[in-house]
């Protein structure tokens, strides 16, 4: 083998040079990625800062001359905040909760329960979620007017329990799971919820910590919904329709600056959350199988 | 063994009875109220009971509008270019920072756009967007090309959108590539290196084969997702003509609730069930040829 | 011990029947924040009252009467009606844009205007709302709030430009616009000369209509059985609109967002945009900021727009609900004004369409910004309150958006129009 003086093989030194070349493409990739993906959310943060008059500029400024932490002050002045905090905490949480419980007992039986007309009735799953969201806007108004619940958190929380979605996600994952596994357990007398507990559950950590944080979010931000009931039942009002009670009809931009803090409000539960789930996350996909869905 | 038959088959319905008893109600009824609602002409105020029967006209008028059929093909197009170029961009991401250092970091970053509240979203690109002095114009022009009125001309307005769209739908679908990037087993990669496969290689032949089910999902979901869009064509297409911006969601919102004609838009609700439906269906089949398993037993 | 317990049961009954008689009215308004809770200082202090305070004022004077405000977007107000329709739930008194009014009007949903109060309205309205808050002929409620449209132009540019004066007729304004145009290198404007309001149904076509009017033009025939967009006039009205885009003033990129950092020198605006402009332009305001009236092509004319106050038929309290408007309405304070209009006035920053109470408040109405637009009223004609008005409104504006463009040429643009607004009309008139 051809060496230089420093002993290294010439072949391995072109590829190492190739390597770092290439790595040091990536790092440009990705760091130019990164910062496309975070202006928006940084602008954002920035602009909350600014006084109403910074935000009239034709051009966007990207910091306040002098930071406005009174914004922050003067949101809860103006509106209950804590109260949307609660309301949205429980409901989207409440939600997020059930939609977990009833996505991995349905997603359970349709991968590895062999119960007759399992594909139809998965089929029939999926196609729930075909339909445009707006078809039921008014007959679940109708019915929550009828079940009484028009006045209490079952309207914010029970037309979300279930998701089509969420039974898919699932059921991919679990088809992961080696049978092995599960048919020693029921010849050794284990019945099917025991399974489910024991053996399923467990592993599907990572695949519940995904599901939870899209399921929560999609209900946190959750508008239209919650705007019909809650615009006539105050107390139950959640952060989103909170906030926009901020915007002043007509007056475009008075205020614009109360409206940007009260989002960043809205905004922060959600980074929280996910940076909690992050560390579950990594570890636990590594040890699961999400493999050959 | 025919008891254990029965009793797995109970035990099943067992499993999945919360959520069949779920969607009988918040399903079933909405399902058949709105078939009901389309075969009428209904404005809201008055009880549907006296609602008029009207057959169906309004599919026959839909079917016939200009507007109607240009916000299909809007979002035929919007949803084909968005969910490939989303998914493809997401892996890339995901190969790429799944080795890198940081990790964390980058995944956060590359989160919050899905965090990000539309109103800031809007402001955002609005700024990128602008013919005069904008960042995109700014960057054209260095290269010598002329400015582009993004928004508000009807060419362009509708791909200005889908690459914002893009742009905010990439961080979902990096979450969930992770993870099944993750879960590939490193033994493969370092055969492929001893066979002197390099990082190109390694990608095409292990990881995309090894994502499959994963891709499957992303498409499938994204497709069905993609095809309901409404918020960004509304928040950033108010000034360019309707007709490049239209889409079918936006449709049946307006006239449900600005011409206050409910029949006529659960009509249009059912006709973009009927097109996601062949369009799954579709996309199901494909995956299947192309020797996917995991979707179907 | 018997007596006092019998005196406590009595006062107990006392109070339970009083609170059982409370009588409940439901409000639904589209103001929000400071407009529903009043304007407060850096210590807390009221300022200027907003709509709760009002509130508080009648429930003090009719202890058996409660009164809840619902406040709703303006976005979302007239979806949320249909919606809480759908399952029967109503509110007892709605703020209405006219043009929702109609429709709810041919369902049967308001109650007819007591006859006391319309004689009230019709002897201290003025004409533009009191036409305005007329559906099928007849008022069908109390009008609360009266807009119409003037000309914005910023002083420092027309005077750069050689102009002391601010246009009067559109002609004037289409020339002045074009000579303030200013462009960058690469050919995008660096600075309108005019810039059409646009993004929402009125905002294109209430202009349109101001210029249709000042011909002596008009929409729809009599009785609402044919769209007039044929006639001479209507293609007039917008080729003069369109001059604006052959001569360079302006283009569809144009933002009337832009007037507040000097990008735009003259714009069509409505009463509600004073606040903001005061904000932006801050010491600045009175030197840069001129209004004067629409710009006319034959006789000065502006299309209006009005709200009104009216009581659901499906209430359970219509008497009291009326009562309550009256007072809000027509009960005078010391300065002689009445409380909606105090709070149009002083908080909403809108135009009130009584004549006492725009009289009473020189001071808001009479300054730099508004008086124009009250100035114009008696040139005001509100927009025809016809049967799917937002329908047929959005179907205007997309026509005009497109002839804006050069999708298409103004005689095909209305022709279209023209044609789809009749199969609507015939829907709802024949």
């Amino acid at each position: 083998m051809k060496t230089d003086i420093t002993g290294i093989p010439e072949r391995r030194k072109k590829r190492n040079i190739k390597k770092t070349i290439l790595t040091i493409i990536k790092y440009i990739v990705v760091i130019t990625g990164a910062i496309c993906m975070v202006l928006p959310f940084f602008w954002l943060i920035s602009s909350s800062l600014m006084t109403s008059q910074e935000l009239m500029a034709d051009t966007p400024r990207w910091f306040p001359e002098v930071p406005q932490w009174n914004n922050y002050v003067e949101v809860p002045k103006r509106v209950p905040i804590l109260k949307y905090y609660k309301n949205s905490l429980i409901t989207a949480g409440i939600a997020t909760l059930l939609v977990l419980i009833t996505s991995s007992l349905s997603g359970y039986a349709f991968a590895k329960i062999k119960f007759k007309g399992r594909k139809f009735v998965f089929r029939f799953v999926l196609s729930t979620m075909m339909f445009p969201v707006f078809i039921f806007l008014i007959p679940n108004y109708y019915l929550m007017k009828q079940l009484g619940w028009l006045t209490n958190y079952m309207s914010l929380i029970i037309p979300f329990a279930v998701s089509g979605y969420g039974i898919f996600l699932i059921r991919q994952f679990v088809m992961s799971i080696p049978d092995e596994l599960l048919d020693s357990a029921r010849i050794d007398g284990a019945g099917e919820m025991r399974i489910y507990m024991k053996i399923v559950l467990p592993i599907l950590k990572p695949a519940m910590a995904t599901l939870a944080t899209l399921t929560f979010i999609g209900l946190w931000n959750s508008f239209l919904w919650p705007l019909i009931i809650t615009s006539s039942v105050q107390d139950l009002m959640t952060l989103p329709v909170g906030v926009s009670r901020l915007s002043v009809a007509f007056s475009t931009s008075e205020n614009q600056h109360l409206i940007l803090a009260g989002l960043v409000y809205q905004v922060v539960p959600m980074v929280i959350l996910f940076l909690y789930l992050q560390k579950n996350y990594i570890k636990g996909f590594v040890l699961s199988g999400f493999g050959n869905l | 063994m025919r008891k254990g038959l029965r009793k797995r088959n109970l035990v099943g319905y067992g499993f999945i009875a919360p959520a069949l008893i779920f969607y009988a109600v918040f399903f079933g009824f909405p399902v058949v109220f709105s078939l009901l609602v389309s075969t009428r002409r209904w404005n809201m105020l008055v009880p549907f009971e006296e609602a008029r029967f009207y057959g169906f006209r309004h599919f026959e008028y839909l079917l016939k509008n200009e507007l109607f059929m240009r916000a299909l093909l809007n979002t035929c197009l919007y949803a084909i270019i968005t969910v490939f170029v989303t998914i493809s961009l997401s892996l890339i991401f995901a190969t790429l920072i799944n080795k890198s250092k940081f990790s964390v970091l980058w995944r956060f970053l590359y989160f919050t756009p899905i965090v990000t509240p539309p109103v800031a979203i809007g402001t955002i690109w609005n700024y990128l967007y602008k013919p005069n002095n904008g960042v995109f114009n700014h960057i054209l022009g260095s290269v010598g090309i002329d400015p582009v009125y993004w928004l508000t001309d009807p060419n362009t307005v509708l791909f200005a959108v889908m690459i914002t769209a893009i742009w905010g739908g990439i961080g979902s679908s990096m979450l969930i590539f992770t993870a099944g990037i993750q879960n590939i087993p490193q033994a493969y990669y370092d055969a492929a290196k001893i066979d002197g496969a390099g990082p190109f290689r390694q990608f095409w032949n292990i990881t995309i084969p090894m994502l499959k089910p994963t891709i499957l999902f992303l498409t499938a979901t994204g497709m069905i997702g993609a095809w309901q869009v409404f918020d960004l064509p509304f928040i950033m297409g108010k000034n360019a003509p309707a007709k490049s911006i239209m889409t079918v969601s936006g449709y049946v919102y307006e006239s449900a609730f600005q011409s206050m004609r409910m029949g006529r838009a659960s009509a249009g609700a059912f006709i973009l069930f009927i097109v996601i439906f062949i369009v799954t269906i579709f996309i199901l089949r494909a995956f299947r040829k192309g020797g996917m398993s995991g979707y179907e037993d | 011990m018997k007596k006092v317990f019998l005196v406590i049961l009595i006062v107990a009954m006392i109070f339970s029947i009083s609170a059982m008689a409370k009588t409940h009215l439901v409000w639904s308004v589209h103001w929000t924040d400071f407009q529903v809770d009043g304007v407060k200082d850096e210590d807390g202090n009221l300022v200027t009252k907003g709509i709760q305070q009002y509130v508080d004022e009648y429930m003090a004077l009719n202890p058996e009467i409660e009164i809840e405000i619902q406040s709703v977007p303006f976005d979302e107000y007239l979806k949320k009606i249909l919606i809480s329709h759908t399952a029967g739930q109503v509110s007892d008194i709605y703020g209405l844009y006219s043009l929702w009014g109609v429709q709810l009007v041919e369902s049967g949903i308001l109650d007819n205007v007591p006859a006391e109060v319309e004689k009230l309205v019709s002897e201290n309205c003025v004409e533009a709302a009191y036409n305005g808050s007329m559906i099928d002929g007849k008022l069908r409620g109390i009008p609360m709030e009266i807009d119409n449209y003037a000309l914005l132009y910023n002083k420092d540019i027309l005077a750069e430009s050689g102009f002391e004066n601010p246009p009067k007729t559109w002609q004037e304004m289409a020339e002045m616009a074009s000579k303030m145009t200013k462009r960058s290198e690469d050919g995008t404007v660096d600075r309108y000369g005019f810039a059409f309001l646009s993004g929402w149904d009125s905002a294109v076509v209430h202009p349109y209509l101001s210029l249709l009017y000042s011909l002596g033009g008009n929409m729809f025939n009599e009785d609402f059985t044919e769209c007039t967009l044929d006639s001479p006039e209507a293609l007039e009205a917008l080729k003069e609109e369109l001059v604006l885009f052959k001569n360079g003033a302006t283009d569809p990129a144009a933002s009337v967002y832009g007037f507040a950092s000097g990008k735009a020198a003259m714009i069509i605006m409505a009463p509600w945009y004073e606040t903001s402009l005061r904000i932006s332009f801050k010491d600045e305001y009175e030197n840069k900021v001129g209004v004067a009236p629409f710009p006319y092509l034959k006789t000065p004319m502006t299309a209006g727009y009005t709200w009104f106050l009216g009581v659901d038929r499906a209430s359970n309290h219509k008497k009291e609900a009326w009562e309550f408007l009256k007072w809000l309405t027509f009960d005078k304070m010391e300065n002689g004004a009445s409380r909606l209009g105090e709070l149009m006035a002083l908080n909403i920053a809108a135009i009130p369409p009584m004549k006492f109470d725009i009289e009473a408040y020189p001071d808001e109405l009479d300054d730099l910004y508004t008086s124009v637009f009250v100035n114009e009223l008696k040139n005001t004609i509100s927009e025809p309150n016809v049967a799917q008005g937002q329908e047929i409104k959005t179907i205007l504006m997309r026509e005009i958006v497109e002839a804006w463009h050069g999708q298409k040429s103004p005689e095909e643009a209305l022709r279209i129009a023209k044609e789809e607004i009749d199969e609507i009309l015939e829907e709802f008139y024949f």
